[in-house]
């Protein structure tokens, strides 16, 4: 009886101190930017090569999915020429994706010229594993120059920036995440408004005053404040908008410019100290033309 | 049932290994073959099976410890999850006597029934850090589709973890002391 008792009690106070330590834990917690922990440090050292490898091999996954499980019910003949055409194929698509590749790198290239920022071109190699965050991670770090809170964009736009920075590895907190708010502009009528993250891979515009001229269809750029995003990098487009009967503002639905359901390679785009506040504003129009 | 201290870790340990994998799985390998718009949280699932098979005050450390290699794939750190995987282990002591995983059929139901806990719990202190009560719902609702999915496979996962921590799967309500 007594030992049951000190059991419970043990029970009690290994409860009562981990809970105060959680409860720490998430009054420190930030979800705009982060300071990795040594252990942090260390496993993700550990773990992301293993998800780089994964990433990797994206196409053979694919491959596997289509090419072989999703066959098993055809007769051992059919198999045999099918293995034959698959393999054939999985040629014919790993060279397509050589060239497409090499295509999105080139645009990438071609397209970063015109930004007067250090850039560094970068992998994701996986997904935050919680639902309620959109964060991706990529294969370079500081050990490459990459800095937290650095602009992440593709040629179609704006992907985010970066959050958390380890050696070989970074967190970025995309625009799809509801901690991201970015100061956009309407290209069209040069509206002021805030997008962020909502749900399904969508956006919302924020805080555009109901009488506002915007239109489905306009298209939305960065403003250039804030001090993350350099001005005129294309953000989304409008997809709806609702007038509801109460508020002062519009409720706008935004689909962001980059396709994060095929993001694979991205540029991070780190500022150069020093010429930063001359070279971000030159550089914009050409930027806002080209995109 | 009581385990030596060395058992203990090395059950842990496979927990943790098991916990990495399906992580890998989550955040790499199901974003690779197309799957973007609702992520497994198979973190959830193992502090469940410690939140309701165990009985020991080490679980509470236990589930701290996986949390933390959870935030390693996630931003949302570890301490959310832990006090998450607390208020569960406590609910679950409550109904002690009405919680009988016997069948797959009710482990899916009690799984079901705690991951609610644990996304009220997560969604209301999230809206409470970022100071917007709007996305409460949006946020819940996110939750729903995954969480249906872990629970279709909370039996598989549970009769794994139940061979690593040599749990016998007949043993009834909560309380298999460790």
């Amino acid at each position: 009886m007594k030992l049951i008792q000190e059991s419970s009690k043990t029970k009690i106070v290994s409860n009562l101190i981990v809970s105060m330590l959680a409860i720490y834990g998430i009054s420190q917690k930030q979800f705009k930017l982060d300071q990795p922990s040594l252990f942090h440090r260390i496993v993700t050292e550990v773990i992301s090569p293993v998800q780089e490898g994964l990433a990797s091999s994206k196409e053979s996954m694919s491959s596997l999915w289509e090419n072989y499980i999703s066959i098993v019910d055809t007769s051992k003949e059919n198999n045999i020429l099918k293995k034959q055409i698959s393999r054939l194929e999985s040629d014919l698509t790993s060279m397509e994706e050589m060239r497409k590749e090499n295509l999105r790198l080139k645009r990438l290239l071609n397209f970063s010229d015109e930004l007067s920022h250090q850039r560094v071109m970068a992998r994701v190699v996986g997904w935050d594993s919680a639902n309620e965050f959109k964060v991706i991670r990529l294969n370079k770090g500081s050990r490459h120059g990459i800095k937290t809170m650095a602009p992440v964009i593709t040629d179609h736009g704006l992907v985010g920036y970066v959050y958390r920075v380890t050696e070989n590895y970074s967190d970025v907190l995309t625009i799809l995440d509801q901690n991201n708010r970015v100061d956009i502009v309407v290209e069209r009528t040069r509206t002021h408004g805030i997008v962020e993250g909502v749900f399904n891979f969508k956006c919302a515009l924020k805080y555009i005053m109901r009488n506002e001229a915007v239109e489905v269809g306009d298209k939305l750029i960065t403003a250039g404040v804030g001090g993350i995003y350099p001005k005129g990098i294309k953000v989304g487009m409008i997809t709806d908008i609702a007038k509801e009967n109460f508020g002062m503002t519009l409720s706008v639905e935004v689909v962001p410019s980059v396709d994060f359901d095929k993001l694979e390679e991205v540029l991070v785009l780190i500022p150069i100290e020093g010429v930063q506040a001359q070279n971000v504003t030159p550089a914009a129009p050409a930027v806002e033309k080209k995109i | 049932m009581r385990m030596r201290l060395s058992q203990i870790l090395i059950s842990f340990a496979l927990s943790a290994a098991l916990l990495i994998g399906l992580e890998v799985v989550t955040s790499t390998i199901l974003p690779a073959l197309g799957w973007h718009e609702y992520r497994l949280t198979f973190n959830v699932l193992i502090i469940l099976f410690l939140a309701i098979r165990l009985d020991s005050p080490a679980v509470p450390w236990m589930i701290m410890a996986l949390q933390m290699i959870h935030s390693v794939f996630s931003i949302e750190g570890w301490a959310l999850g832990t006090l998450a995987g607390l208020i569960v282990m406590t609910s679950a002591n409550y109904l002690k006597d009405l919680l009988h995983l016997t069948t797959a059929i009710m482990t899916m139901i009690t799984v079901q029934l705690f991951q609610m806990i644990w996304y009220v719990t997560v969604t209301l202190i999230i809206c409470l850090k970022i100071s917007n009560f709007d996305k409460f719902g949006m946020i819940i609702w996110s939750f729903i589709p995954g969480s249906i999915l872990l629970s279709l496979i909370s039996p598989l996962i549970f009769w794994v973890l139940e061979q690593i921590w040599r749990v016998p799967s007949d043993s009834g309500p909560r309380g298999v002391e460790i």
